[in-house]
């Protein structure tokens, strides 16, 4: 028979689990009970409801960026690859243009061509980064660029939402050139782009990186259609390791594309 | 953004998203709740660094058990605090005994923090439990803020105010069920 007195000490333990007043063990046993039977998770989650308020009283503190990325590199979230290089290297982009149906990517292209033409290859820089400031700020993404592998990394370095039929596509700006796509990006997983060689020639202390949200699968006419809300310089890394890159930061402007 | 402009309808529609595995949800969520989060980390743990391991494995349970979420026991904010504060006081278990209680000033805890965070709203629950608070014998009343805040054991709790720990047990055991009666009065 279980006197009130019984039934006030059973309910006692799930408020001193959730306050936190328990040892090792009991708390594991409690964790245990709690687990398996669903009376002691409902007492125990009334307990919760009871005195989770007092954490109101504790000051919020933004974590530091990295953490975001820590957490996603621990889940293992890996990049999605096909559909995230985007309008430039998508294996789509070169079967329109090799068929002659690409006429909205034609700018693009021009863009391209023109800037392949025009523009004597420099000297490859062995590693450079670009941190891609949104427009209130914050950073954004940070890109790191592996030339000798032809290929950028571009990891948010915080979380942001999107609406669900956009996506963040990321642009080159090199001077007096219209933006180059780069590839798609995400806004909360790091996302490899693989570059091609006359888009690595290109890139360089004097060229800046801008994102711009676009239609689901990137702008559709090849050129930016979305606003910008991040750019940054790329700055060279000089000889520093890949994980201490010197990060330059631009002052980002609309006038970029 | 941080949760003190979130409602809890969009915290519950976003844990919900993340159980069906929604990434976008997931960051969105990250967005609105790590600064409460890393907050309850940095007050129990006292140390950025375990603060930040700590608040890591919050979110990572989080992904991973936000399908056992229930929102008719209790709200998006109360389940992610509670799993913040039980993942924080695991790990003042897995500290090896008294490496830091020392250090800790307990004595500026209770007033420092008393209120609701500057910049919050008190929330109605907030208030209620703070009125229920004040109803309790001082010496009881600070000692489960300090349970609260601090994550420390009956034991832990007993050496610090320097009593029996049959006492402290007794002066808890009270305030909770103190407690309990005038919030569902």
């Amino acid at each position: 028979m279980t006197t009130p007195t019984d039934e006030e000490d059973r309910d006692l333990r799930y408020a001193e689990y959730v306050l936190g007043v328990l040892d090792s063990d009991a708390r594991g046993a409690l964790e245990r009970e709690i687990a398996r039977n669903r009376e002691a998770s409902a007492r125990t989650a009334a307990w919760s409801r009871r005195l989770a308020p007092l954490a109101d009283e504790i000051v919020p503190e933004t974590p530091p960026p990295q953490l975001w990325t820590r957490i996603l590199k621990a889940l293992e979230f890996s990049a999605p690859t096909a559909g995230a290089v985007g309008p430039w290297h998508s294996i789509r982009l070169w079967r329109a243009l090799a068929l002659g149906t690409g006429a909205l990517l034609a700018a693009a292209c021009a863009a391209l061509v023109f800037v392949f033409v025009s523009r004597p290859p420099v000297p490859p820089i062995p590693f450079m980064a670009a941190t891609i400031t949104e427009t209130d700020g914050q950073v954004g993404w940070t890109a790191t660029m592996d030339i000798s592998k032809a290929r950028m990394i571009v990891v948010p370095a915080v979380p942001q939402a999107v609406q669900p039929n956009r996506t963040p596509e990321l642009w080159l700006i090199a001077p007096d050139r219209r933006p180059i796509p780069v590839g798609l990006i995400s806004t909360h997983v790091p996302i490899t782009l693989t570059l091609s060689a006359s888009l690595v020639e290109l890139l360089g202390p004097s060229a800046r990186l801008a994102v711009t949200i676009e239609p689901r699968g990137g702008s559709p006419t090849g050129q930016p259609t979305g606003p910008v809300v991040a750019a940054g310089a790329i700055g060279a890394a000089g000889a520093a390791p890949p994980t201490a890159v010197a990060m330059r930061l631009a002052r980002p402007t609309r006038s970029l594309v | 953004m941080n949760d003190t402009v979130t409602d809890s309808g969009t915290l519950e529609r976003l844990l919900a998203q993340v159980a069906l595995r929604d990434r976008n949800a997931f960051a969105e969520l990250y967005r609105h709740i790590s600064p409460r989060l890393f907050g309850v980390c940095l007050r129990m743990l006292g140390d950025r660094g375990e603060a930040e391991e700590v608040l890591q494995e919050v979110f990572i349970a989080i992904w991973n058990r936000a399908d056992g979420f229930n929102p008719t026991l209790a709200g998006a904010r109360t389940w992610l605090t509670t799993l913040t504060r039980n993942r924080a006081i695991d790990r003042l278990r897995q500290r090896h005994a008294d490496s830091r209680t020392d250090s800790f000033d307990f004595d500026s805890l209770p007033d420092e923090g008393r209120g609701p965070a500057a910049h919050a709203e008190a929330s109605e629950d907030y208030r209620r439990l703070e009125h229920c608070l004040g109803k309790l014998d001082p010496k009881h009343c600070r000692s489960v803020r300090e349970a609260f805040f601090t994550g420390a054991t009956y034991k832990e709790l007993a050496e610090r105010s320097q009593v029996p720990l049959a006492t402290m047990k007794s002066w808890i055991r009270r305030a909770l069920l103190q407690l309990r009666t005038c919030l569902e009065t």
